[in-house]
């Protein structure tokens, strides 16, 4: 049991940091954002529908399709990889923040990991359910409904538009995230 | 496994040295050196020829391993300290810091005071052994009020888990790494393979990543010497963790960590998890030397830096941490929800303890907090309507606000002062 949850550490922790190397590299390694976006909408069946996409610290956001405002949580391969939650520190609403800036944290096995805002954005409401319920994260990190894992919603401006356009799309993310196993 | 006793404060001690070192401590344990002549290796510098702390090279990317022991003996100047680097040392580097913190609780990130610490305990300095003598092993500090009956410091660290205590014959080992090298067991076993170079073979550990030690009286039973916490960060991850050496107060433990709240009390946020705990009985300056030894021998030896506690004041943004570490905002008002209620209720069926004979009969009493602030309160037998909206850390007394044998109670539940009856 030991061994298992050390190894899930591992590579919990192995991944942003493999990509914080990976970053330096991405603007000449990376295609352009037009493919993945273009493919993307394939599936789709609405316009209206938001478009969810994922940071190399293994935040989700989705960013409404007017791209004014956005909800925020943590990616399932992030909620495994950290184990039991058992308490979340949500973020305070009405805070804005840049990409990056922790705005909250989940404790799980001794481990306080900070909640980083994957875009600049201004927090609107938080879930509450996580506060009394925080293995919801474990359950269904990436669900944003009523009853679901999210962490928060937020505003969203220019610049939040901007950094969500640097993001990893799902199949981005999944080749990020398979990599790292 | 006894008290290595005189070892002087000769370290560090580098690991070309260190074999000879290891064959004196051999001759010091036989308690003869003084007969025999061996030859050494040039004695190390003086302390205070080390090098000096820098506040500029803790970021320069060339300096990829860094030691530090600390001076000071401040709990929250050391974990200030402690988050300064984690914030500042660079993204690839590794680091070790050792301290040793004067009478303190230390509760977790996510946890409550109330709960988790006998706060009427600690202005109690009674309770506490009188401090060891330097001949102890204690590592100097120098902290002008290290002498100072303060009683036992309450403390919350921004890492998680849960409660401990320290003193001075605890010593704090804190490692920083890339998160790629993060792993909750692997400096765990570092201080482990420490201890075991100190004849204490028996170390290992658990399944909750701390160390324990068998007890030899029960095979299927350990003693906790040593436990962990963890902070991450997007770019860095610490691991810190305690080492019971020799501390004079294993007996009172118990009294600063044991609320007589916790019967009443329902929490968010995180519990602590009780375990039997001993000294490994070992002198801090030794543990302090070898810990750095395998430290140096994972990622490569270099220098220990003694850090003096002026040179830590002297880093602004230590400083800002500091202050954050010292408010009561911080201690107190970072509390989960929780509540206090004096009978079963459907969240928290648990059977109450009797309550003392001076509360009135009919004498019921419920309060919710968040954030450490009262939200909600009823009761019976007692008006509660001054309850409303108040911080339960700034009440020194209770009586003006709910009566005198009602109030009396709650200022033993809540560790407030005064805490006579009459």
């Amino acid at each position: 049991m030991a061994a298992s949850i050390a190894t899930r550490c591992l590579r919990a922790t192995r991944a942003p940091y493999s990509l914080f190397k990976l970053a330096q590299a991405a603007p000449v390694a990376r295609p352009s954002t037009r493919f993945p976006l273009s493919a993307f909408r394939t599936f789709s069946t609405t316009p209206l529908r938001e478009i969810r996409k994922y940071t190399k610290d293994h935040e989700w956001v989705d960013l409404s399709a007017d791209k004014t405002s956005g909800v925020i949580g943590i990616s399932e391969y992030a909620a495994e990889e950290l184990g039991d939650v058992v308490y979340v520190e949500l973020p305070e609403e009405g805070k804005a923040v840049q990409a990056g800036d922790a705005i909250g944290a989940v404790e799980s096995v001794k481990s306080a990991a900070d909640i980083n805002a994957p875009i600049a954005c201004r927090v609107t409401s938080v879930n509450m359910l996580l506060e009394e319920k925080p293995g919801t994260i474990n359950q269904v990190p990436e669900d944003d409904s009523h009853g679901g894992g999210w962490i928060a919603k937020v505003a969203v401006d220019e610049a939040g538009v901007k950094d969500f356009e640097n993001l990893m799309d799902a199949e981005e993310y999944k080749a990020f995230t398979g990599s790292e196993e | 496994m006894g008290n290595h006793g005189h070892r002087p404060t000769e370290w560090p001690i580098r690991s070309r040295e260190r074999q000879m070192a290891s064959a004196a401590r051999t001759l010091a344990r036989s308690r003869i050196h003084s007969l025999v002549r061996i030859p050494r290796a040039p004695p190390p510098a003086p302390l205070h020829h080390r090098r000096l702390f820098s506040a500029e090279a803790v970021a320069h990317p060339t300096n990829r391993v860094q030691i530090y022991l600390s001076r000071s003996h401040d709990p929250y100047l050391n974990l200030s300290f402690e988050h300064y680097l984690l914030q500042k040392s660079h993204p690839d580097s590794v680091v070790l810091l050792l301290y040793a913190n004067r009478p303190c609780v230390v509760i977790g990130r996510n946890q409550n005071p109330w709960l988790e610490v006998g706060l009427g305990a600690l202005n109690q300095p009674a309770l506490l052994a009188p401090p060891v003598g330097r001949a102890g092993g204690v590592s100097m500090g120098d902290d002008a009020d290290d002498a100072d009956a303060l009683g036992v410091q309450l403390v919350r660290r921004r890492s998680g888990g849960g409660t401990v205590f320290h003193d001075l014959g605890n010593v704090n080992y804190s490692v920083l790494c890339p998160p790629a090298a993060f792993d909750r067991d692997r400096h765990a076993l570092m201080v482990v393979r420490a201890l075991q170079s100190l004849g204490v073979s028996a170390a290992r550990v658990n399944e909750r990543h701390d160390i324990v030690l068998a007890d030899e009286q029960d095979a299927s039973a350990t003693f906790k010497v040593s436990g962990s916490a963890y902070k991450l960060t997007r770019l860095r991850s610490l691991h810190h963790g305690t080492c019971l050496l020799s501390t004079p107060n294993l007996d009172s433990v118990g009294r600063f960590l044991r609320s007589p709240a916790a019967p009443y009390m329902k929490a968010r946020g995180v519990d602590s998890v009780r375990s039997r705990i001993r000294n490994v009985g070992v002198a801090n300056a030794a543990f302090e030397e070898a810990v750095v030894a395998e430290f140096g021998a994972m990622y490569g030896n270099v220098d220990v830096e003694i850090v003096a506690t002026r040179d830590i004041k002297g880093i602004p943004d230590v400083m800002r941490g500091y202050e954050e570490l010292i408010s009561l905002d911080w201690i107190y008002t970072q509390t989960p929800q929780f509540t206090f209620s004096t009978r079963p209720t459907e969240d928290d069926p648990r059977p109450r303890p009797p309550l003392p004979d001076y509360l009135p009969k009919d004498f019921d009493l419920s309060i919710t907090a968040r954030h450490g602030q009262i939200t909600e309160a009823t009761g019976a037998g007692i008006e509660t309507s001054a309850l409303d909206s108040v911080y339960l850390h700034k009440v020194s007394d209770w009586r003006p606000l709910i009566g005198k044998s009602a109030g009396s109670w709650l200022n033993v539940m809540f560790g407030a002062r005064p805490y006579d009856r009459t």
